[in-house]
């Protein structure tokens, strides 16, 4: 059998050292290190800068066209752009003072010592540790998040919960995983434990009470609100971590109902509190949190998408990992589907399932109802990956739920979607989808080039709380006060515009 | 095609407008009004549960039909009654269980339930037990049909069920229960007669419950 050669990537400032088969995508190799690809990996903008150190990687136009000559002369190149096609070490663009660069008008002091910013979601947990002097990012670390075992989603935690008094056992997972990912930054970077002055971590609100061992159970019913959703705070004693006892940890206040301080993060980090125009920030996740206004007026909602788009309750539906079709185009008639990974295909993530059905209209092979034409009951995408008629429905709903919400919120506003001059899309899920797909099926009904993926939102903002903290002591208060909470369950108006949000449009309504 | 069918095919279509015409152009070439039940909506709502169940109708064809079946039955409803002909198939309490506001499955159920025939008493969302309890004894129910979208919320129904129990009324009236999160088991486990998957299945138990 032929020996499939492997080469060893390092990648700097965080040392990390892989080994990957010759001709592995970077972007594979780098997504799963926390790198985000900003434009979906094509080549679009620069957010995947690398400089590459020893070794080389390979130019094409696309790079040409977005780097300058110097650059290109310094080594810089788009990670997603290149594969591995020898030994390599590469600096991290996005690892470097990321929030130096920005040009803010957060008051910025640098400060001696270290911080930690973590974004615990319901599935993955992504921590960073930070110079809180040059703004560095010395080390991260991903992890799925512990109790996901105890349910996937919010609600099958809540119920794990408190149907058996289990949330002592809840939370002492999570501060464990947390505390001994903080251990592994500080053994990786080589820094001194007793400099980390500041943790601050983000959340959807049910995070929030099982990490600060808050009752959940007024989130267990109607009308799902919890009078402990504000700024918790913990000294490092507290929480039995091993940091200087005197350490603080900040759980970041909730926004109302399930919307958590992930999605007051991501108003920090795409400052849409700070602009005239109209903005919105949709977190396309399980929850599916929408946030619509401007300096005046913000108004928030959670429109309970369910986790089409993560994959899950698809037929052949995967995460975004080795063998998911994340991306399907039709060229010349012909479907041709990216596997991540350089694998064969196994299954389809979300961004390949949006792909897939946007595909599956502009050829007709799917009606604007969302039915397959001609009777068909499902469709190969690459053997053995189809799409089934059921899975359609599935993202219908989901895309129907996040359409109605943005809807229903704007006319809270007063405004119409024509009036939202940029749409920001938060997460990695956002990161990864086709923007033309995302209008194709209807999801969002806007020019594409007013929509703009904004990577990891949460995290981004958690790090600027670390440098920021603010003048009511890192609660965020006046920030707070200026986002409203709309429960859409108690809006009348919600089963029509959802119903008649779930068909996709007609070619002709998305052409323009 | 006759008009029966001409009827059928409108409510199929969700052509609401053309069904009301229909309504009225037969009543007026003497059709009994409690005929048109049984040869026009019932089986034109049997076949748009069919074609929901194939996956070939989704959401917003079922209600657009079901709303088109409603046409109809606005008509027919009032020279109904006291037509001891046009009983009702039987008399459904429905709602969604309390903590829980998600409608529109429970609302589809039970339009699809009102064009088979049913007479419907909804009572909404997050609806409390006792008031389950109370619409069952004031209207003469002999169904309740609950539902819940919720993994928090299903318990509920649980109650509901002892509720019904201690009020002495368990005896008397049928009790089917569905939504996303339940299941065959979880129904048999809580004592509840029956569970559907989905609307069509809504209705094949609420007959098979109400003729039992
Ligand atoms: C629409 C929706 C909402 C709307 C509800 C609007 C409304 N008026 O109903 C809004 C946005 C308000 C909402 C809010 C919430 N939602 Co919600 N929502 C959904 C969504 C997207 C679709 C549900 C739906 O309408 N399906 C379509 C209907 C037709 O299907 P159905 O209800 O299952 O009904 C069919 C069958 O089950 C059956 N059936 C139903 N009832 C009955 C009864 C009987 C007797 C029988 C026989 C059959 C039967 O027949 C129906 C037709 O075939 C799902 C996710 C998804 N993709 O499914 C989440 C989902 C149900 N919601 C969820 C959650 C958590 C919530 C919230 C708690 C959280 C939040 N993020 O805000 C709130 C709570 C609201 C409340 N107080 O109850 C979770 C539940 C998870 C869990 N494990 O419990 C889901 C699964 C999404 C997720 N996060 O994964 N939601």
């Amino acid at each position: 059998m032929e020996q499939v050669k492997t080469h060893r990537i390092v990648l700097q400032p965080t040392q990390v050292e892989l080994t990957a088969p010759a001709g592995t995508p970077l972007r594979d190799l780098l997504f799963e290190q926390g790198v985000e690809f900003p434009c979906g990996g094509r080549g679009r903008c620069r957010g995947c800068r690398i400089r590459v150190r020893e070794g080389s990687a390979e130019l094409n136009d696309a790079q040409r066209e977005r780097l300058s000559e110097e650059e290109l002369r310094n080594g810089w190149r788009l990670a997603c752009q290149c594969s591995l096609a020898g030994n390599l070490v590469v600096e991290l663009r996005q690892w470097d003072a990321a929030i130096l660069a920005d040009d803010s008008p957060f008051v910025f002091e640098p400060r001696p010592g270290l911080g930690v910013a973590v974004d615990l979601g319901t599935t993955t947990l992504v921590a960073q540790l930070l110079d809180l002097t040059t703004g560095h990012v010395l080390a991260v670390r991903t992890a799925l998040n512990v109790q996901a075992r105890y349910g996937a989603d919010i609600m099958s935690r809540v119920e794990y919960a408190t149907a058996g008094d289990h949330l002592p056992e809840l939370a002492d997972l999570i501060r464990r995983q947390i505390a001994s990912l903080i251990d592994q930054m500080i053994f990786s970077s080589k820094s001194v434990r007793a400099e980390i002055r500041d943790v601050v971590l983000v959340g959807n609100t049910v995070m929030h009470h099982l990490f600060c061992g808050l009752d959940v159970e007024p989130l267990s019913h109607y009308p799902f609100e919890s009078p402990h959703a504000g700024l918790q705070q913990f000294r490092a004693s507290a929480l039995a971590w091993n940091l200087d006892p005197q350490a603080t940890i900040r759980f970041l206040p909730c926004l109302g109902g399930f919307v958590g301080s992930d999605v007051l993060a991501g108003v920090l980090a795409t400052r849409l509190s700070e602009s005239e125009e109209i903005g919105g920030l949709i977190d396309l996740g399980t929850n599916g949190e929408i946030v619509v206004g401007n300096n005046s007026r913000l108004l928030c909602a959670s429109t309970a998408a369910g986790p089409a788009f993560e994959g899950a309750r698809i037929s052949m539906g995967m995460r975004a990992a080795t063998g998911a079709i994340s991306q399907v185009v039709v060229e010349r008639q012909q479907l041709v589907c990216h596997v991540l990974g350089n694998a064969a295909p196994q299954g389809l993530c979300g961004s390949g399932l949006v792909d897939a059905v946007a595909a599956g209209l502009d050829l007709q092979l799917i009606d604007p109802s969302g039915r397959f034409s001609n009777g068909r009951k499902e469709w190969t995408l690459a053997t053995p990956v189809v799409l089934t008629q059921s899975d359609i429905r599935e993202l219908q709903l989901a895309k129907g739920a996040i359409a109605a919400g943005l809807s229903l919120l704007l006319g809270r506003l007063g405004a119409g979607i024509n009036d939202v001059k940029k749409l920001y899309l938060a997460g990695a899920f956002g990161n990864y989808i086709s923007r033309a797909s995302a209008r194709r099926i209807g999801l969002i009904d806007m020019p594409i080039d007013q929509v703009s993926p904004a990577g990891n939102t949460a995290l981004l903002g958690a790090k600027l709380a670390l440098f920021s903290g603010d003048d009511e002591g890192g609660s965020y208060g006046r920030l707070r006060r200026k986002i409203e909470h709309v429960a859409l369950k108690s809006d009348a108006k919600f089963q029509e515009v959802f119903v008649d949000g779930l068909a996709f449009p007609q070619l002709s309504e998305v052409q323009s | 095609m006759s008009l029966f069918e001409e009827m059928q095919q409108a409510i199929i279509d969700g052509k609401a407008p053309v069904v009301k015409e229909l309504t009225q152009k037969a009543l007026s070439e003497g059709i009994k009004p409690a005929d048109i039940f049984p040869k026009a909506i019932v089986p034109a709502m049997d076949e748009v549960g069919r074609r929901m169940r194939d996956c070939e109708f989704f959401i917003p064809e079922v209600l657009i039909a079901a709303r088109a079946a409603r046409a109809a039955t606005d008509i027919l409803r009032p020279l109904l009654v006291g037509d001891a002909a046009a009983r009702p198939a039987g008399t459904v309490v429905c709602c969604t269980v309390k903590g829980d506001l998600h409608d529109i499955g429970k609302n589809i159920v039970a339009m699809m339930l009102e064009s088979a025939g049913f007479r419907i008493i909804d009572l909404g969302a997050d609806v409390s037990a006792e008031k389950i309890v109370d619409a069952v004894r004031a209207h003469d129910a002999n169904l309740v049909a609950m539902s819940a979208l919720l993994t928090t919320t299903m318990v509920n129904m649980k109650s509901v069920i002892e509720a019904l129990a201690a009020a002495g009324l368990r005896e008397k009236v049928k009790v089917m229960v569905g939504g996303a999160p339940v299941t065959e088991s979880w129904a048999r486990s809580i004592g509840a007669d029956g569970y559907g998957k989905d609307a069509p299945a809504a209705v094949d138990l609420a007959r098979s419950l109400a003729a039992a």
